[in-house]
């Protein structure tokens, strides 16, 4: 690539989205539908300090393509970024989000809003979705460094963009991680209350849909939970959700294996 | 029938150095140096908005010295191409000898086929790590790239503070020092500049994915001491 030089009526301005469009950068689109690899389910939860998410690891096609892919990454310091659908389109929007926002923090020399970030994702998103079969359907979420909120961010498949003040899920796995959380939700849950919340939901998940990974004991791979809050995007070691899953699990074990007998 | 005239080369490039030179002294210079475990660069900027000094990617910083309007168009080219590049590659191919030869190519091309040479000159910073080299690339109006080896200065001034900052550096030193040697070779002996009037920016290794830090007044107050 040359240097990108644009006269003052075609600069793209601080849009990486615009930019690489302009100079053919991304990707071009399938037309034809095509059988591959979908990421599934991420699940969001706000908590009095913040917001919590929950992610598998599997990537599924007509069987397990992947084990150990990540479906939630900081798109910056304060906001996090997680993926269902199209596995390939998926993690490209991941990257092509991080670096929007990096892009137009150093044009601008300041970060866009939370809500600047979810609006700007909706037309890509749109233009994804109504022009290929590879959707994707991303899940925004973040801590408000204006207001000092924790926000959360969903869009339907065309592009349009909701905010939830409670909670989110995305993939194949959500009805059955939405169940878990809208009977155990609160509007006052503190950061332990939402990891328990959202760890059951996504075992739920696992537990019923084919697509969803639960946690993996045997090779040691366990969903990926993150927090977001004031000190912006921190991933939970993994030692402790294992910990977490385990308990879950033993939990399952003893009660005979009926459902709800995660509960306790 | 079109209107020829003959121009002397030499002295049609003179004419346009010349003009060059003159609206690059117009402006502030600017410092930059390698300190033990990163890059300062410092100007002296009264605006706290319109920055001379940027980040760019990871690990490099741009620095522009003369009009602004021409260096900040500079600036954001060079951050486009950077991310670009490591969009369509990979963020450890972005280098900053690629982009400075870019900058080099640009401004030697407006200045001999232009209406007017370009009244900047930019620097482009790379922190070092263990594939790429810490370096300064220094590119001049008419599009010279030099490769300065411990500091670089850029602007109407720059042979009276380099003889300056010379003077004291000879090693690498902690940024407390290289900051307190870069903010004295600007002002000189008689002048000492409010911190206010400072713009310092460094590129170190945090842990993190990015390097660049803008400095702020407390900062640079507390590095002057």
């Amino acid at each position: 690539m040359g240097l990108p030089l644009f006269s003052a009526q075609d600069d793209p301005g601080p849009d990486f989205y615009r930019f690489a469009k302009s100079t053919g950068l991304s990707a071009p689109q399938a037309t034809e539908s095509i059988d591959l690899p979908h990421a599934t389910t991420v699940i969001a939860v706000r908590y009095i300090g913040g917001v919590v998410m929950v992610g598998d690891r599997q990537a599924t096609g007509h069987y397990i393509a992947s084990r150990d892919i990540r479906k939630i990454e900081a798109a910056d310091r304060f906001t996090a970024i997680a993926i269902s659908g199209s596995a390939a389109r998926g993690i490209e929007f991941i990257k092509l989000a991080q670096l929007s926002f990096e892009h137009y923090e150093k044009m601008t020399d300041t970060s866009l809003s939370l809500e600047g970030k979810a609006n700007y994702l909706s037309p890509i998103i749109q233009n994804n979705n109504l022009t290929t079969p590879l959707t994707v359907m991303p899940l925004l979420a973040g801590w408000d460094t204006s207001h000092k909120i924790g926000r959360i961010f969903e869009f339907d498949g065309a592009g349009g963009c909701y905010e939830r003040s409670d909670f989110a899920t995305i993939g194949s796995g959500s009805p059955f991680a939405e169940s878990a959380l809208r009977l155990g939700f609160r509007s006052d849950l503190d950061l332990e209350a939402a990891l328990e919340l959202g760890a059951l939901a996504l075992y739920e998940a696992g537990d019923n849909d084919p697509s969803t990974g639960g946690p993996d004991f045997v090779r040691g791979l366990f969903p990926m939970m993150v927090i977001i809050n004031e000190d912006g995007f921190q991933e939970v070691a993994v030692d402790a959700v294992a910990a977490r899953f385990k308990t879950i699990n033993d939990r399952r074990t003893n009660s005979g294996g009926i459902a709800g007998g995660t509960l306790r | 029938m079109s209107n020829y005239f003959y121009v002397n080369p030499e002295q049609l490039t003179k004419d346009r150095a010349e003009f060059a030179q003159k609206g690059i002294a117009r402006g502030r210079s600017i410092v930059a140096a390698i300190y033990e475990t990163g890059v300062v660069m410092v100007a002296e900027n009264p605006s706290a908005s319109l920055n001379k000094i940027s980040e760019v990617y990871d690990r490099l910083a741009f620095a522009g010295v003369g009009k602004y309007n021409e260096f900040d168009r500079l600036k954001e080219a060079g951050i486009r191409w950077a991310d670009g590049t490591g969009y369509t590659y990979s963020r450890e191919d972005v280098d900053a000898r690629a982009l400075a030869n870019y900058f080099a190519q640009y401004l030697g091309q407006v200045f001999s086929e232009g209406q007017k040479p370009l009244e900047v000159e930019v620097l482009v910073a790379q922190l070092g790590n263990n594939i790429r080299p810490t370096k300064l690339y220094r590119v001049g109006y008419e599009g010279t790239i030099t490769d300065e080896p411990l500091f670089a200065v850029l602007g109407g001034d720059a042979e009276t503070i380099k003889g300056r900052f010379a003077a004291s550096e000879s090693e690498l030193k902690p940024l407390s020092q290289t900051l307190k040697d870069c903010v004295s070779a600007i002002s000189g002996p008689e002048r000492t500049i409010p911190v206010s009037d400072l713009e310092a920016c460094i590129l170190e290794d945090r842990g993190a994915r990015r390097t660049f830090i803008r400095l702020n007044d407390e900062q640079v107050s507390e590095l002057l001491g």
